[in-house]
């Protein structure tokens, strides 16, 4: 079924780009780079999901689990797995659930896009790999999957590197107002309560994905084949369901998965974070404005640093690689 | 269809104040308003929007009193010093309940038929007076066209751009949106002028000047029932469910109509028209104003103004 799905996605990618690379010519006369795949995928069944991930580098190596968010896919990581992996690590690079080619395995599981689910996850494919402890890195989503397993897990992750430094939801104070500026920032998150905001997603993904990208960095000039790129993962069967759903639980309008219902019971005290700690913000970030760390101080108690990195939008790995990958390897050198 | 109207610079802020105010019991409402002009002249309603108020038609008032209009400004439920006169009563933004209002205060100052013009809140009011209650209209101007909402259709997504656009209409559906709304009122003002009204230098007194009606006591219900109940996620005031019923048919407007875009507009953007045709049986013209956005009668009030003297006259 994996083989079909990926066959499927290379010639709906295949259609993408040929489409990109004739606009491309006529614009400019000159062809487009073929644009670097992380592929081929494996796959693994791992608790509730069949994860498919990219990996890379010596299996014996020091392991990096590079977490990826919403509205991307593993492609934000496309020039640090092989910066990691070329300076000796083993790199994970996993679809989230409702991404790219990772699958639920039963059809009557939730597809609840909760943080406690999305760590979980991090978690169970450590242990469907026999990867005992691991760097985990991420941004957006993933550095919420990041955080809730350093949190809950400790033991399991010898150092973080997050983008918009702690990142696990106070679901108490999820009725708080922003300052007006920042909540018109998060349109597509009530938007996504109705809905309408389903309809919208189902219908416009890529048109909604677009938007974000270009909102949350606006400094990123990012060309049309790299969004299709990414975009492609954002047609997994479950992606709308998992979107919605993550959106509405962190307001409290929509229920868990009780088989999280602990793991949430936990992240409601808002854990600290004791592993080493590296968080990174982009002064570009449109969505999180770039902070300098100190409210979030309380919440790392092992050694933290934190960093503004020039230039860079919300998608930090993807935008500023090799800061990205300088974190990642100073937390893997200890 | 579309006409074009002179190009003219944005209007600059005034400093003017609308007043003094007079009051009078209108249905479910005591009703604050500003009137200006002969008593025996033809009357108008110049019907104010969301987040707005009487001080969009600053200008375009003494323009029409000037010309022999009996000008009526009034503040919208939950605007001003405009009140409820029970406090049991639901303090409704439903669009059947500001079309009620309008004709309850005609009703209150004895005003037989006159124009109705608004834009926003208070163009969805105008229409629906116009549609249900024709025998009362001399004629309609309208911003931004045909403005009753199809509510069996909230759920129908629109294109992106426009969902971000409506970005406050669906913060509103939390009680974030509520509380967010009761704290920052002034802020989430400006910043929907701003977008709205991306060529109107606005400043901050003329910010203040109106944003002073938003201090209402009934200001945050009223606002956020409105935005709750078009998607279908409120429930209306019963008293007003026939009329409802009957806006659910989007009922055509047979009275002589003028509407207005603003080609500036950063909410609604401007249209050729040709999609609301269908819904005016006897539209007169649709004009697109150069630069002007949302708040059209206080941005450009020459066109706004000349639009109701053509249906006066007419």
């Amino acid at each position: 079924m994996s083989d079909c799905v990926d066959r499927m996605r290379r010639l709906l990618l295949g259609a993408a780009l040929s489409g990109v690379a004739g606009r491309a010519f006529a614009q400019a006369a000159v062809p487009a780079p073929p644009l670097r795949r992380m592929e081929p995928l494996r796959h693994a069944d791992a608790g509730v999901l069949n994860v498919a991930y990219y990996e890379e580098g010596p299996p014996d190596g020091p392991v990096a689990i590079l977490l990826h968010g919403f509205p991307y896919d593993i492609h934000s990581y496309v020039d640090v797995t092989p910066q990691l992996a070329t300076q000796g690590c083993r790199v994970i690079v996993p679809c989230l659930r409702g991404f790219g080619a990772t699958r639920f395995r039963g059809s009557a599981t939730l597809r609840s896009g909760e943080q406690a689910a999305i760590g979980a996850d991090v978690i169970a494919l450590m242990d469907a790999l026999g990867i005992r402890s691991a760097v985990l890195a991420g941004h957006n989503w993933g550095g919420r999957a990041a955080c809730v397993a350093a949190a809950l897990w400790p033991e399991r992750c010898r150092g973080m590197v997050t983008v918009n430094s702690y990142l696990i939801q106070d679901l108490s104070q999820a009725m708080v107002p922003a300052s007006p500026r920042d909540e018109v920032a998060l349109w597509y998150e009530y938007y996504f309560l109705l809905e309408r905001g389903r309809a919208g997603l189902a219908a416009n993904r890529r048109e909604i994905a677009r938007m974000l990208w270009e909102q949350w960095s606006p400094d990123w000039d990012f060309d049309e084949a790299t969004f299709d790129r990414s975009a492609a993962a954002h047609d997994n069967p479950d992606y709308v369901d998992v979107v919605i759903h993550s959106y509405r639980h962190r307001f409290g309008h929509a229920a868990g998965d009780p088989r999280y219902a602990d793991l949430q019971r936990r992240l409601a005290s808002q854990p600290p974070i004791a592993v080493p700690s590296i968080t990174l913000d982009g002064d570009r970030d449109g969505v999180l404005p770039a902070s300098d760390g100190s409210a979030s101080a309380s919440k790392f108690t092992g050694r933290r640093i934190h960093r503004i990195v020039p230039g860079a939008g919300h998608n930090v790995p993807q935008e500023a690689p090799e800061a990205f990958s300088a974190a990642v390897m100073e937390l893997i050198r200890g | 269809m579309t006409e074009k109207t002179a190009a003219s610079a944005p209007h600059a802020a005034s400093s003017k104040r609308l007043e003094p105010l007079r009051q009078v019991d209108a249905g479910v409402l005591n009703i604050a308003y500003y009137e200006a002009g002969p008593a025996d002249g033809p009357a108008v309603m110049l019907m104010h929007g969301f987040p707005y108020d009487i001080h969009s038609y600053v200008d375009v008032a003494p323009q029409l009193a000037a010309q022999g209009c009996r000008v009526i400004v009034p503040y919208l439920r939950g605007y001003g010093p405009t009140r409820f006169r029970d406090s049991s009563t639901p303090r409704s933004g439903e669009q059947a309940a500001v079309g009620v209002d309008m004709m309850a205060l005609m009703d209150a100052l004895g005003i037989k038929r006159a124009v109705f013009a608004g834009y926003d809140w208070g163009g969805r009011a105008a229409c629906i007076g116009a549609a249900l209650w024709p025998e009362r209209c001399i004629g309609l101007v309208c911003v931004n066209s045909y403005l009753i909402q199809d509510i069996a259709n909230a759920m129908a997504p629109q294109r992106v751009e426009r969902e971000v656009a409506l970005w406050y209409q669906y913060y509103f559906q939390l009680e974030r949106g509520r509380a967010g709304l009761a704290a920052n009122r002034r802020e989430i003002t400006r910043i929907l002028w701003t977008q709205w009204s991306p060529n109107w230098p606005f400043d901050d007194a003329c910010l203040e000047r109106t944003a002073a009606a938003h201090d209402n006591p009934d200001y945050v219900d009223v606002v956020i029932h409105s935005y709750r109940h078009r998607f279908g996620l409120a429930d209306g005031d019963p008293q007003y469910a026939d009329i409802q019923r009957r806006l659910a048919t989007l009922p055509p407007i047979t009275a002589r109509t003028i509407t207005l875009d603003g080609a500036g507009d950063g909410v609604a953007p401007a249209t050729d028209g040709s999609a609301s045709a269908s819904k005016f049986t006897n539209r007169l013209a649709h004009r697109v104003v150069p630069r002007a956005g949302h708040n059209l009668p206080q941005e450009a009030p020459e066109a706004f103004a000349a639009a109701v003297m053509e249906l006066v006259k007419a």
